[in-house]
């Protein structure tokens, strides 16, 4: 097997160890990773997110889509607080991130720097540091937040090139590369981190139609070893084969949810007449 | 051509090689201002950007300081620094100092312009990229945010510079011996205001683009991907580190 992305799986491989953690076993399954709670977003005088609750539990594939504007991407961003809710319950582990949920009397409470050591995020325009070639877009988070020496996180990044496919580009600046390889490369970079879960906005979208192929490989990969995932995305296709739980969203509501089958069986009549628009 | 009229027109060139050494240390003394100044106004110019940028009360008093201070001449501050603050702060500053300080209060107003300017050029992606990685803010601003802004601002502190240096030719009035003054106190003793002015002319237009040379070569240094003699050099390192773990990696 020459393919790279194999390597993932492998359980002797270091990438492979670090995801592992993270696996789908017996023990844990139904742990509850995210929760949102009534969550809503305010932009001046427009709310665009007319109080959200989402459940993300460990090992679980959730898929998120429906029209543009729906607040898909403001989710998201609520989960690693890129964007602090206006109210409601952002959860991770238990520990409250966000504005809170009034009836609850005490919480711990976090801080978003170490809720962001915890998940890693996929954006549509790879948002790679174009000044800094692609092992150094690795290596810089690693020592920033893992506090690695110079030597360490060179190394580490390198084997997150190369689980991508990657590892002959690692000299290369993202002005370089094409755009399917840039993503992988960010993808690379959330996941040398060891994220407990990722989120993927529209990661494929901002791709020519023929590189969307290698940058879904690789999430496939991921998800089958079980990494705990968040995905924005347009491709039903995938969506179809990894997502475990399915929400259809529009005008900053959750319309319908399901699990596997859900493009099947969705009964809704704006979810159908979206995917009539959309397959 | 007789002897005589030579003496009647009377430019005596071989004055500017005789006293080399006064032009020369002018020119060290009017780039030395003018260098600690740069280094100066670069650091309040970020300042000035980022509290311009930021919330209020600070970005009105940044946007204040930023319309006032870029309106004042040099020889207007000069003279406002050299004479009046010594009054003002009971202490007198040496003409370098006050020359420095004078620089250092415009061009941090026009620093502060370039630098937002520059920073806003980011995209924003950039910013929630390294926040998202749970990189600190100001980790994002330093590793992130600022080599890219001093990379695009590279070419205006470039012709910033070059103005500053300029500018210090009006410092004279404060008896900072630099080009203008060397060349007064010449033409005092030798009357020859057109030679030695020339000569000063010549200076300052060499230095500009010698200056504007080396800011080029600086942004060609720094552009990525790794770009000319200099950057290879620099980046040598870097590449053989990257290309052993290239091997390393790359057999198993
Ligand atoms: N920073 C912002 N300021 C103001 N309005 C915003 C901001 N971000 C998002 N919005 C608005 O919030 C709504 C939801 O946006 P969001 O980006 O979450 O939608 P989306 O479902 O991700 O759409 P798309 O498929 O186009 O990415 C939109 O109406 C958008 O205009
Ligand atoms: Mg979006």
């Amino acid at each position: 097997m020459v393919c790279a992305l194999c390597k993932i799986s492998a359980p002797t491989e270091q990438i492979g160890v670090s995801v592992a953690t993270n696996a789908v076993t017996d023990s844990t399954l139904g742990e509850v990773k995210v929760e949102l709670r009534d969550v809503r977003k305010t932009f001046g005088t427009n709310e665009v997110l007319h109080g959200i609750n989402l459940t993300v539990s460990k090992g679980e594939h959730v898929v998120l889509f429906g029209p543009s504007g729906s607040g898909k991407s403001t989710i998201l961003r609520s989960i690693n607080l890129l964007e602090v809710p206006t109210s409601g319950s952002v959860k991770f582990n238990g520990v409250e991130y966000g504005p809170g949920d009034p009836t609850e009397e005490s919480v711990i409470r976090g801080r978003p720097l170490e809720l962001r050591r915890s998940i890693g995020m996929v954006f549509q325009q790879f948002n790679l540091f174009p000044h800094l070639t692609a092992i150094h877009n690795i290596a810089l988070p690693l020592r920033s937040v893992k506090k690695m020496s110079r030597r360490d996180a060179e190394e580490k990044a390198a084997q997150s090139l190369r689980d991508v496919g990657l590892l002959q580009w690692s000299g290369s600046f993202p002005a370089q590369m094409s755009g399917g390889q840039q993503q992988r490369v960010a993808i690379a970079r959330a996941l040398s981190l060891d994220p407990e879960v990722m989120l993927f906005d529209e990661p494929t979208s901002a791709l020519d139609p023929e590189l969307v192929g290698e940058v879904l490989s690789v999430m496939r990969r991921l998800a089958t070893m079980g990494m705990t995932m968040v995905v924005v995305t347009h491709e039903l296709g995938f969506a179809r084969e990894v997502g475990d739980h399915n929400v259809f969203m529009e005008e900053g509501r959750i319309v319908e949810t399901g699990g596997r089958g859900f493009f099947e069986s969705c009964s809704h009549p704006r979810t159908q007449a979206f995917m009539g628009s959309v397959l | 051509m007789t002897p005589f009229s030579a003496r009647s027109v009377n430019y005596d060139w071989g004055l500017v090689w005789d006293n080399r050494d006064m032009f020369w240390w002018g020119l060290v003394t009017a780039l030395q201002v003018s260098a600690v100044a740069l280094v100066l106004s670069m650091v309040f110019g970020m300042l000035l950007a980022l509290g311009r940028m930021g919330r209020r009360p600070g970005s009105i008093l940044a946007a204040a300081y930023i319309n006032i201070f870029r309106g004042i001449p040099a020889l207007v501050s000069v003279i406002w620094v050299y004479f009046g603050w010594s009054l003002l702060v009971g202490y007198n500053f040496s003409t370098f100092q006050a020359g420095v300080i004078a620089l250092t209060l415009l061009y941090s107003a026009f620093f502060a312009e370039i630098f937002r300017s520059a920073l806003t050029a980011l995209s924003l992606g950039q910013n929630e990229a390294g926040l998202a990685l749970g990189m600190s803010s100001g980790r994002v601003f330093f590793s992130v945010k600022l080599p890219q802004a001093t990379k695009i601002a590279i070419p205006n502190i470039g012709n910033m510079f070059i103005g500053m240096v300029k500018d210090t030719s009006v410092f004279t009035v404060i008896g900072l011996v630099e080009i203008v003054r060397v060349t007064q106190n010449l033409n005092a003793t030798y009357f020859q205001p057109f030679v030695l002015f020339t000569t000063a002319a010549i200076i300052y237009v060499v230095l500009a683009f010698v200056l504007d040379f080396m800011f080029r070569t600086l942004e060609k240094t720094l552009s990525t991907p790794t770009n000319g003699f200099f950057a290879t050099l620099l980046t040598s390192r870097r590449s053989t580190r990257i290309n052993k773990l290239i091997e390393v990696h790359g057999d198993s």
